[in-house]
């Protein structure tokens, strides 16, 4: 039987999280500093404004256009040999580790203990390579081993590696199991259950992935720079150092081409996938590009080999991390300030990606879509570090930087994302209230945001997840957080103060990974 | 299938023309200005050093200061300039050898400098502002400033509301300018340069006051570079005369009135501050 209560059963709990989420969030803001009124405040917009204007005319100075196609030669070819190095480095670990190829999954065998062992292992070291961000292993091979584009290729190889193994992994874990299992069963190898049943059926998707990602390397690769790996990022670093407006302002038309370029190129590939030709033009072309790559790269790896010796002699250092009791107290603080910026970035941008949302989705004025959508790949496009350095100049140093940079950020990436979800949403309900006499507002407050509200909220703590990491390198800009103790530390060769920072930036990774995990499961 | 073939050519004429290798002196500096300034105040004095030692010399360009120094101790580069505070790292982490110095680097200085629309005529008066230093990396931007705060009982985090490394001298210029922070510190010499080349809005920025002098800048090679070529480097150097309008010209770039022998042990001032300041362990 039904109760008879009016009352909300999960009332308490619910109350709770509505009073509780703005309290915690003016908490974070008085901590940050960040107030949004100081962006009304003449004296601080004045300075961004100044800046930003400089934009245009973009710098057309030879040398400098020069530079720009000479790096962007060169942030393309460390993008494409870091992921290959990356799927080398992720496709055994996923075969290794994935429990798709288990023979105690497929038909039922009590697994072996060393084995089991080995693949606890092979898996928390997928976390360690995918937890610390790429920016940060290219800082800590540029201190090991000296200048150029290889740290760059081996951290994003690294880094994604990292990520490639896991994801890998959990899409063969996805697949119908009948083919592998009856493979299994009959004897065959963990290679072979692999080649012949689950390959077959997960490779538009493996493929599909890895194209993504090499998206997403363009956009990693193009910063790492700003830590002396190559690249893009050396541009973009002196210009906005010098606050060279005219210089930032030719780099950003230039990001915006490239990330359109790539994800036009990514687009045209995942379809290619699906015919026999389209995927033999795919594989020339991955292989083409991949030896392009080496080759440009290879004179700036001859004249700075990679020093072995140094590596050693760094890894001896760094493995002693500093556990001194005000270390770890100006840590800690570093670690809070870091969590706050990305608590109160990504809740902002759930307020600013949703606002964008409704008009660039098909609920707004027609005439508004088209405009907001642009300015969302705008948001989206520009990179973070970009966005904290520009943050910068309009709150001045420190945190309230960090959360301004995240909440812009990461709004164009949520109200994307927020857009689909209100597109995909079925109708009905807002007819329904629209036939029984509601208005627009009631409309949207009753009959469309219960629908979306869920997706949105696990949206944003994915995001916030992501954003976590990005809070730990902003410090590399100025805008607080652990990034500017690492790269302090790593500047003064204070290398086991590095290593705790590394540790601390792992935990914290780890730890909201945890939260974000418990509370999706709640709301779902 | 074209490009692959000719990506498989290319690489085969790239390996051949690679394995031809010849004398080569890679040079870089920290990047305490602009890249475009070191490259152009490099460039004469690449030419001469050249032409003195008969071999080719090459420029590279690095984006930071500790980048330079782990590729020298790497072997990636064979020669270096460097701070005095630099050079105390890479003597730490490895064997390298200072040749010479300018004369002006013995009695160097910092500037204060603050943001003209602020008010302050004191350093006391910076209390709760923002403040730049230059590189972490940096003597004169940062090492020796943030040593004589601190002789004046000034410890920059707790003292300033917040403190940012702008990078580069002339970078912290920019800050101070543009007001993104209140103050900030810099190497004299490049402030001097930028004063002199009307690059600085005086309206703008104002001078605040000037640290004690201190052992800085220096020309330093690898330890492991053959030692005749290192007495060749440093003869080049010491060879420079500002009578000669030639050698006036490089001079000049280098800002120094002439170069003078160097030695390890004029740099154990800094790395006794370096200690007492907390930036060397």
């Amino acid at each position: 039987m039904l109760s008879n209560s009016l009352h909300d059963p999960a009332r308490a709990s619910r109350l709770a999280g509505l009073i509780a989420t703005p309290l915690l969030l003016l908490a974070a803001m008085a901590y940050t500093g960040f107030n949004p009124l100081l962006l009304a405040d003449g004296d601080t917009a004045g300075t961004l404004w100044r800046f930003v204007a400089d934009f245009f005319p973009p710098s057309t100075d030879g040398t400098f256009l020069h530079d720009m196609l000479r790096e962007t030669a060169t942030t393309l070819a460390i993008a494409s040999s870091g992921l290959a190095l990356a799927v080398l480095l992720g496709l055994p670990l996923a075969l290794l580790t994935s429990r798709a190829l288990d023979r105690d999954t497929l038909c039922g065998e009590a697994p072996a203990r060393p084995w089991q062992a080995l693949q606890r292992l092979l898996r928390a070291m997928l976390i360690v390579l995918r937890g610390v961000p790429d920016l940060v292993w290219a800082l800590l091979l540029v201190r090991a081993a000296g200048l150029g584009s290889l740290p760059a290729v081996l951290a994003l190889g690294l880094a994604y590696g990292g990520m490639l193994g896991k994801v890998y992994a959990e899409i063969l874990e996805s697949q119908p199991r009948e083919a592998a299992a009856a493979l299994a069963a009959s004897g065959a190898s963990r290679l072979a259950v692999f080649g012949y049943a689950l390959l077959p059926q997960a490779a538009t998707e493996l493929i599909s992935y890895s194209v993504y990602r090499w998206e997403c390397a363009i956009r990693a690769s193009a910063v790492m720079g700003f830590v002396g790996a190559g690249g893009l990022g050396l541009l973009l670093d002196t210009s906005l150092r010098m606050l060279n407006g005219g210089e930032v302002g030719s780099l950003l038309l230039l990001f915006a081409a490239l990330v359109a370029l790539t994800e036009g190129v990514s687009r045209v590939s995942r379809a290619a996938i699906h015919s026999r030709a389209g995927g033999a033009a795919l594989a020339t072309g991955t292989l083409s590009l991949l030896a392009l790559s080496l080759l440009w790269l290879w004179p700036q790896w001859r004249e700075a080999p990679f020093d072995v010796a140094g590596l050693w002699r760094f890894a001896q250092e760094f493995l002693r991390p500093t556990l001194r009791g005000d270390f770890l107290v100006q840590v800690g603080s570093g670690v809070l300030e870091t969590l706050l910026v990305s608590a109160l970035g990504s809740a902002l941008a759930f307020i600013g990606g949703a606002l964008l949302a409704l008009p660039a989705s098909n609920r707004g004025p027609r005439w508004l879509r088209a405009p907001v959508q642009l300015l969302l790949n705008f948001l989206r496009g520009t990179p973070d570090l970009l966005w904290g350095a520009l943050a910068v100049l309009a709150l001045g140093l420190g945190p309230a930087a960090g959360v301004l940079a995240l909440a812009v950020h990461t709004s164009g990436v949520l109200g994307r994302l927020f857009a689909q979800t209100l597109e995909n949403t079925p109708p009905d309900a807002e007819a329904a209230l629209r036939h029984s006499g509601a208005g627009r507002l009631a409309c949207l407050c009753y009959g469309l945001l219960p629908q979306a509200l869920p997706q949105w909220l696990a949206y944003t703590l994915y995001r916030w997840e992501n954003n976590i990491r990005i809070a730990a390198i902003l410090g590399l800009v100025g805008a607080g957080g652990l990034g500017q103790q690492l790269y302090l530390a790593l500047s003064l060769f204070q290398l086991s103060n590095a290593a705790t920072l590394i540790l601390a930036m792992l935990l914290l990774s780890w730890g909201v990974e945890s939260f974000s995990r418990w509370l999706r499961q709640r709301l779902g | 299938m074209n490009i692959a073939k000719l990506s498989v050519a290319g690489l085969l004429l790239a390996a051949a023309t690679l394995s031809h290798a010849e004398a080569l002196l890679k040079v870089s500096a920290i990047p305490d200005e602009a890249p475009t300034e070191l490259q152009r105040k490099f460039a004469p004095l690449g030419q001469y050093l050249e032409k003195e030692l008969g071999m080719k010399v090459q420029f590279v360009p690095v984006s930071d200061y500790a980048a330079v120094v782990t590729a020298l101790n790497a072997d990636q580069i064979d020669m270096a300039w460097l701070g005095g505070f630099t050079f105390v790292q890479a003597s730490q982490r490895g064997k390298v050898v200072p040749l010479v110095q300018r004369e002006e680097d013995s009695r160097f200085t910092s500037k204060y400098i603050v943001n003209a629309d602020s008010g302050i005529s004191k350093l006391q008066q910076l209390k709760g502002k923002s403040f730049a230093f230059g590189s972490a990396s940096s003597t004169s931007g940062h090492l020796m400033p943030r040593y004589f705060l601190q002789k004046q009982h000034i410890k920059p985090e707790a003292f300033f509301k917040s403190v940012g490394y702008s990078g580069a001298h002339d970078a912290t210029v920019a800050w101070v300018s543009s007001g993104k922070v209140d103050a900030g510190v810099l190497n004299a010499s490049v402030w001097d340069k930028l004063v002199e080349a009307g690059k600085v809005d005086q309206s703008k920025v104002k001078l605040l006051g000037t640290t004690p002098p201190y052992f800085d800048y220096n020309w330093t090679v690898r330890g492991s570079l053959d030692k005749k070529l290192q007495q060749k480097i440093q003869q080049a150097f010491l060879k420079l005369n500002a009578a000669n309008p030639e050698h006036k010209a490089i001079l000049d770039l280098q800002r120094a009135s002439r170069f003078i022998p160097t030695k390890a042990a004029n740099y154990k001032g800094i790395e006794a501050a370096a200690k007492e300041a907390g930036l060397l362990q």
